[in-house]
C-alpha cells in the first residue's frame, strides 16, 4: 500500500462522510462513527478506481472548484437564462439551432464530465453525442452565432474548459 | 437583521424559481420541436429545480427555529441540489441522443454537423 492510495482513500472517505452527515443533518458521535466506517469501506472499494492519480489532488484544485460551482451558478447560468428567456417571451423571435461541432482538448473522464455537464446544464445548449477518438462534442445550439468549429467553441464551451484544466488536468 | 435579508433573498429565489418554470412551461408550447423543447426543459431543471432549492436554505437559515432543524433542512436542500445539477444534464443528454440516434424526429437546424459525419463515416 503506497501513500498515494492511501492519502487517496482519506481524502475519499471524508467526502464521503462529509456528504452524509450533511444529507442526515446530525453531527452526533453515533452519526459520525457510522460516516466514518462506511465512509472506509466504500472508498476502499471504490477510491482506486475513483481517484486514479492522487498526486494531482491539491487544495487549490478544490478551491477552484468552489470558484466555479460559486460562478457558474450565478453569472453563467443567469445570463444563459436570460438569452433563451428572451427567445419565450418576444413573440417574433427569430433564432438558428443547429448543431454544431466543438473540439475539445482534455483527456480526462472527469474533464470531459464537467464540460459537457456545464454545456447541457445552461439553457441554449444541449449536447447531443461526444466522439472520444477524434475528440468532437457534437451540440445542438438553439441560436448559433457561428457554425465554424473553433468560432462555436469560443462561444460555447472555451470558459468551462480552461476551468477543467486547472480543477481535473 | 441579517435574519431578515437571508429570508428575503431565500423568498426571491424562490419565487424566481415558480416564475421561470411558469415561462418554461410556455416555451414548451412556444417551440415546436423536440429539441428545442429540451432548452425549455433545461429552464425548468435548473432555474426551477435548483434555485428554489438554494432559496429554501436561505429561508431555513433566516427562520428563527431550532438549530438542529436548520441543519436538517439545508443539508437535504443542499444535496438535493447536488443531485439534481449533477443528473438532470446526464437525463436530457442521453434523451437528445437516443432520439437523434433512432431517427425519431429529424431536427430541423441551418447545420447538421452529427448527420454529415454520421453520413461519411466518421463518427460511428
Amino acid at each position: 500500500m503506497n501513500r498515494g492510495y492511501s492519502v487517496s482513500i482519506v481524502v475519499f472517505t471524508i467526502i464521503l462522510a462529509v456528504v452524509y452527515l450533511v444529507y442526515t443533518g446530525s453531527y452526533g458521535l453515533v452519526e459520525i462513527t457510522i460516516a466514518l466506517l462506511v465512509g472506509v469501506g466504500v472508498s476502499l472499494v471504490l477510491a482506486p478506481d475513483l481517484i486514479l492519480n492522487p498526486s494531482k489532488m491539491s487544495p487549490r484544485r478544490f478551491i477552484t472548484a468552489i470558484y466555479y460551482l460559486v460562478k457558474y451558478f450565478t453569472i453563467i447560468e443567469a445570463k444563459a437564462h436570460w438569452s433563451v428567456l428572451k427567445l419565450i417571451l418576444m413573440p417574433s423571435a427569430k433564432y438558428n439551432p443547429a448543431i454544431v461541432r466543438i473540439p475539445y482538448s482534455v483527456t480526462s473522464d472527469y474533464s470531459i464530465l464537467l464540460i459537457s455537464n456545464s454545456i447541457t446544464n445552461t439553457p441554449g445548449t444541449v449536447v447531443i453525442d461526444v466522439d472520444e477518438k477524434r475528440k468532437y462534442l457534437y451540440v445542438h445550439w438553439i441560436d448559433a452565432t457561428s457554425v465554424e468549429d473553433q468560432e462555436a467553441r469560443k462561444s460555447v464551451s472555451e470558459e468551462f474548459e480552461n476551468y477543467a484544466y486547472k480543477i481535473f488536468e | 437583521m441579517i435574519d431578515l435579508i437571508l429570508f428575503y433573498i431565500g423568498v426571491a429565489l424562490v419565487f424566481i424559481g415558480g416564475v421561470m418554470d411558469i415561462l418554461a412551461t410556455i416555451g414548451f408550447f412556444k417551440f415546436k420541436e423536440f429539441y428545442t423543447r429540451l432548452h425549455a426543459a433545461t429552464i425548468g431543471s435548473i432555474g426551477g429545480g435548483l434555485y428554489p432549492l438554494i432559496g429554501v436554505v436561505f429561508i431555513v437559515l433566516g427562520l428563527d427555529i431550532d438549530y438542529n432543524l436548520k441543519l436538517v433542512f439545508t443539508g437535504t436542500s443542499i444535496i438535493a441540489a447536488g443531485i439534481i445539477a449533477l443528473a438532470t444534464p446526464a437525463g436530457s443528454h442521453i434523451l437528445a441522443r437516443g432520439v437523434y440516434r433512432s431517427r425519431e424526429e429529424s431536427p430541423s437546424v441551418i447545420i447538421d454537423r452529427l448527420g454529415e459525419d454520421l453520413e461519411r463515416g466518421e463518427m460511428e
